[in-house]
């Protein structure tokens, strides 16, 4: 298959889940197609390994994936997921048409920052009005990383990118708050740095009934890392910081800045400023799902005279 | 649970324009319509909100265009009849989305009720047919799609049932050029019993071959091979949905100029089939109307009393505007004195079509109108300037 990238490693490496993606499985290609120091690998090997541990069904579990560098992905996730390519943000509309046509499936929509609050933010709120029965990831490197390291939505204050040459003086959107506003059901974010914790709550998203949003904090060194400083947002503490050309000092710094919930809340604004708050937001498997309500309503409708 | 409120019992109803499409829709089979409410298509999601329901489809009200456009991507991706009903404004919005299911195959109906542009304001309820040039075209990239025009609320039901066919048989973007008077107008519509419409109806289904999921070439046989469409949730899908020029199982390595030939082509080569026309009077004629939707009606009306004047005029109807028919306006046009071309916008998408054809070798005259219909005294005008 053209595209894939050269060929690397040319042995199968040892590793139990490398067998199960795409681009291994298929084409014997065990290669990613992303930057040093990216965390789409860390993401795609969590979603393969819960795929095929957890023994999804994957006619039941079609991935949409929307366009960002996280379309690469496609090579790591599990081969047997039937894998739908949206256009750029309209990820959860497609979502929608396909449970509603199909209440027996359950997509899962990876989407990132630009993707998801960006271009198709207006589909994201919609679906979480719903409460539409799908797992949703929002893959958040505050940066477009595919088209050459252009400002975010999410992008944080003070940062450099190519498009905003000077600093980043616009808020940022948080994906979190957005989607409590909207009205999801299960609401997550963690960070590529905390593996075990995303893996956690995907399990935990595929049994939930309702819209499951996993925001996840990923690195992007090539067009984040190299241009900003570790010390983001936290100048007036008069720290020189240095610039996060590597992963080791991209994760260090996604770790430093996350806080987790409970933490948070005995936490100034000024505290918390540029930073991530992570852990489990909202959890309410109770309220009613969209496709099982509308099904009570066709009920209504066909019994009718 | 399944009941029989999907077909209406046979016979003869006033229905609006937009109720009937609505209704053929539901005789084809549509089982998903995604929808946001404009003017002057809103009475299709309106009445299909409580019709779509009781067949135990799914109706939904989009947050906007470009939702409601994505979301029947995603149902005919699961197998669903899928269709969507807008305006300019809207199809504005959802040319991105057409040229990617033009570039998977993914089959849909977009039933487009024409109002004034350009622009979001005005008279929202006045006809212009001015969507043909969006449509021809729709989105980047090249491709083929077919455009039907209706002229009656008859043909609305009728053709909205072809339309769905054309869509999975030939899995490229079906439009139904609809307009803000046709949409509105109450007309005696006869349904006919269940048992014929069933006959018409071409259904989704698995092939028996599930190797060759998208349209390829076949040199053996020199034709192109259409084969149904994929299914999310059966065996029968790619491993791949790149939106790139792909082969016949969906993965890259076929050449960027094959696949726009295969995207076109398996269009144009069909188009005996797709081209529906009718012809009135055309036996003997010096002078020749070409014309589609509703000027057609006036047309007939101008063409009586010409006629009865020793006038030798005919039409020839387009009701499959695009593609157009190229050889048989050929054959129409070969010996006449003039063509008229009364069309519902200034430009003449059709007249441009017919100049291209003829080679401007026979004269063609316009009749423009915008938001006001021919009246049959406009094209008999005409008629007579031209027979001098």
């Amino acid at each position: 298959m053209s595209g894939m990238g050269p060929i690397y490693p040319k042995e199968k490496p040892d590793h139990p889940y490398v067998q199960f993606s795409t681009g291994g499985y298929l084409f014997g290609n065990y290669n990613s197609l992303f930057c040093a120091g990216c965390g789409y690998g860390i993401i795609g090997h969590i979603f393969t390994r819960v795929f095929e541990d957890e023994k999804i069904e994957p006619k039941l579990f079609p991935l949409i994936i929307g366009i960002g560098c996280y379309t690469q992905l496609v090579t790591l996730v599990h081969h047997t997921s039937q894998k739908f390519f949206a256009l750029h943000g309209r990820a959860p509309a497609v979502a929608t048409g396909m449970k509603m046509a199909n209440p027996k499936l359950k997509p899962i929509i990876f989407s990132g920052d630009g993707d998801c609050f960006g271009i198709g933010g207006n589909h994201f709120i919609h679906m979480c009005r719903r409460n539409l029965d799908c797992v949703i990831f929002i893959f958040n490197n505050s940066i477009y990383g595919m088209t050459g390291g252009q400002a975010a939505p999410t992008t944080l204050y003070g940062a450099e990118s190519t498009t905003t040459p000077y600093k980043m003086f616009e808020n940022r959107i948080d994906g979190v708050n957005l989607a409590l506003a909207a009205g999801a059901t299960y609401i997550a974010r963690t960070t590529v740095a905390h593996p075990r914790t995303l893996m956690k709550y995907f399990r935990k998203a595929l049994k939930h009934k309702g819209t499951s949003v996993i925001e996840v904090i990923t690195p992007c060194v090539t067009y984040f890392g190299r241009k900003n400083l570790d010390r983001l947002g936290v100048e007036y503490l008069d720290i020189i910081g240095e610039k996060m050309d590597n992963t080791g000092r991209m994760l260090d710094w996604i770790k430093r800045n996350s806080v987790r919930i409970n933490q948070a809340k005995f936490m100034t604004d000024e505290e918390l400023f540029n930073n991530y708050i992570i852990g489990e937001f909202r959890y309410e498997p109770d309220k009613p799902e969209y496709s099982e309500e509308y099904a009570k309503i066709q009920k209504i409708a066909m019994e009718e005279k | 649970m399944k009941n029989n409120k999907r077909y209406l019992p046979e016979g003869k109803y006033v229905m609006m324009g937009n109720v009937a499409m609505a209704e053929g829709a539901l005789a084809a089979g549509l089982s998903f319509f995604g929808g946001y409410p404009i003017t002057p298509s809103t009475e299709v999601i309106e009445h299909l909100s409580k019709r779509l329901l009781e067949v135990g489809g799914s109706c939904m009200q989009m947050e906007d265009e470009l939702g409601s456009i994505n979301a029947v991507i995603g149902a005919s991706l699961v197998g669903a009849k899928a269709m969507t009903a807008t305006s300019g404004p809207g199809l504005s919005l959802m040319v991105e989305t057409i040229s990617m299911a033009a570039n998977l195959e993914i089959p849909f109906v977009l039933c487009d009720v024409q109002r004034i542009g350009p622009g979001s304001h005005g008279p929202v309820t006045a006809p212009h047919h001015n969507d043909l040039g969006l449509i021809r075209f729709a989105g980047h990239g090249e491709f083929q799609v077919i455009a039907l025009a209706p002229m009656n609320c008859q043909e609305l039901f009728d053709l909205t049932i072809e339309a769905f066919n054309f869509a999975e048989t030939y899995r490229c973007p079906v439009f139904i050029l609809s307009d803000a008077y046709l949409g509105h107008l109450h007309e005696p519509i006869y349904i006919p019993p269940k048992e014929e419409i069933i006959t018409r109806v071409i259904n989704r289904e698995l092939p028996q071959d599930y190797t060759k999921k998208f349209s390829y070439k076949d040199d053996n046989i020199g034709g192109y091979i259409i084969p149904k469409p994929p299914i999310i949730g059966t065996d029968y899908f790619p491993l791949m949905t790149l939106h790139l020029p792909h082969n016949y199982e969906g993965l890259p390595g076929v050449s960027a100029l094959l696949f726009m030939e295969i995207l076109i082509e398996k269009i144009k080569t069909n188009i005996d089939k797709i081209s529906i026309t009718d012809e009135y009077k055309l036996d003997d004629v010096d002078i020749v109307i070409i014309a589609y939707g509703l000027p057609v009606r006036a047309c007939y009306h101008a063409v009586d009393i010409a006629r009865k004047e020793g006038i030798k005029v005919g039409i020839f109807r387009l009701v499959t505007v695009w593609p157009f028919p190229d050889e048989k306006v050929k054959k129409v046009v070969k010996n006449v004195r003039a063509i008229i071309v009364p069309e519902l916008n200034y430009t003449g998408f059709i007249a441009e079509q017919v100049e291209r054809v003829t080679k401007l070798e026979t004269p063609i005259i316009k009749i423009p109108k915008v938001g006001v219909l021919h009246h049959p005294d406009d094209i008999l005008k005409v008629i007579r300037e031209v027979s001098k």
